[in-house]
Formats: structure tokens, C-alpha cells, sequence
């Protein structure tokens, strides 16, 4: 399931839900909450505001999870973003996973996250406490993690 | 798809500087997306320099080297910052 929309989410709902989607196969369900956090340091992030490009975005997120179902035993996942103005502390993203085995569902988990990072076509544009605005940059640490996944690291041997 | 135009669509910070979201751009025969991003580039200097823009041509990553048709949808965006 993916789901992208302004609309706050319930973890606690999502999980129970994919749980059910999977229940007797999962033997582990896997997730990963983003949080709007104070990403200027010390300059006082007061709001995120999250424009994206509606299709594409939906298109290249279940490409990246059909790719992730591809490459490790995935029985379902859930997908949820968030867009619009989001203040500080809200929920940005939700990816759970399911599986049979613990280990698949860790990576698959931390791959479509860490793809959705560079691939999904979300922008940033953060709002500090003096009202001073600017769109947020794709961080280099993000990119080489994209790259280690395709390169086959980040598995263990 | 045909037509003679490309659809482009411009996104977050790049949207500020054009000052538009979206326009019809007059497009005869194929062009090499990079000989196109200088004409954009001609168009709004403020998005200099196009090299770092990146592309997505019907709603796919796309690289610069790629060939843009009449009747594509192109869209022009910074580096994606979401999750």
C-alpha cells in the first residue's frame, strides 16, 4: 500500500493493518517513522513544508518497492508520506515491511527508504523561527547510501 | 505521444525562479535534453547553472543525454529531498 497525502497517519493502525494483510507468512514486520526535526541546528526549524510532483512520485515509490520485493523475500509493505506544511515533531514517512525472516525485512525496510531519498521526486523547504525560508539539499551521505545499495554492500556476506 | 510542444513542469525552488509551474514550450523536431536545458537556461539565467538540474521526461529519472520529443512531458527539479 502506498499512500501519499497531507493527512497525518497512525503507525500503530498501518502496522496492525499489514499485519493482517500478512498474517500466518510474516514471521517479522519491519518499520522505519521520519520525523520533522530541527534540521538547521540550533537555528530553530519551526516547520517543513513537502511539495512533490503527484504520479511520478507514486509511480517511482512502487518501483522502488517492487524492487526491494524483488531482491528479498517481501510478503507486503506500506508506504505513507506526508506533503504540505508539516510544523516540527510531525510525521514525514512510515515504510513497515513483512517477511518470513527478520533479515529480509530489516533491508528491504532500509532500501526503499534509502531510495525514496533520492529517487522519490519529494522537495523540502524549511520554515526557521525568524521566518526565514529555503529548500533544504540533497545530502552527499544520502547518494553514496543509494550507491552502496546498488554496488551490493550494506548486505551482510 | 505527438505534438509540437513539450510540456515542462518546474518544481519547488526551481518553480520560484521560473515564476511559473508549468508552460507550453514551442518544440519543431527532437532535441538533445542538454541543448534544451541552454535555451532554458537563456530563458531564466537565474536557473544557472542548468548542469547540476535534473530531469524527468513522461515522469522517469532521466539523464542529459537523452533526446526530448515533441509532445513529452518534461519536468525540471533540483536534487529530491524527501523521506
Amino acid at each position: 500500500m502506498i499512500l501519499v497525502s497531507p493527512a497525518d497517519f497512525s503507525v500503530a493502525d498501518q502496522i496492525a493493518a499489514l499485519r493482517q494483510r500478512t498474517a500466518g507468512d510474516a514471521g517479522a514486520l519491519v518499520s522505519f517513522t521520519g520525523y520533522v526535526r530541527d534540521y538547521a541546528q540550533g537555528q530553530g526549524t519551526q516547520s517543513l513544508y513537502l511539495e512533490h510532483y503527484p504520479g511520478m512520485c507514486e509511480n517511482e515509490i512502487l518501483s522502488i518497492c517492487q524492487e526491494a520485493a524483488a531482491r528479498w523475500s517481501v510478503l507486503d509493505y506500506t508506504v505513507v508520506h506526508r506533503v504540505g506544511e508539516l510544523p516540527l515533531s510531525e510525521q514525514i514517512v512510515l515504510v513497515a515491511v513483512a517477511s518470513a525472516h527478520r533479515g529480509e525485512a530489516f533491508r528491504a525496510c532500509e532500501y526503499i527508504i534509502d531510495a525514496l531519498k533520492t529517487r522519490a521526486p519529494f522537495w523540502k523547504r524549511e520554515t526557521l523561527s525568524d521566518g526565514q525560508k529555503f529548500w533544504v539539499q540533497q545530502r552527499e551521505s544520502d547518494t553514496e547510501k543509494t550507491e552502496q545499495w546498488r554496488n551490493g554492500e550494506g548486505e551482510p556476506a | 505521444m505527438n505534438g509540437t510542444t513539450l510540456d515542462v513542469l518546474y518544481f519547488a525552488r526551481v518553480a520560484e525562479l521560473t515564476g511559473v509551474r508549468e508552460e507550453s514550450w514551442p518544440l519543431a523536431a527532437p532535441i538533445a535534453a542538454s541543448a534544451w536545458l541552454r535555451e532554458l537556461e537563456a530563458r531564466y539565467p537565474r536557473l544557472a547553472p542548468v548542469s547540476r538540474l535534473k530531469l524527468a521526461v513522461n515522469q522517469q529519472h532521466s539523464p542529459h543525454d537523452r533526446v526530448l520529443q515533441p509532445g513529452d512531458e518534461v519536468a525540471v527539479f533540483d536534487p529530491v529531498t524527501g523521506g
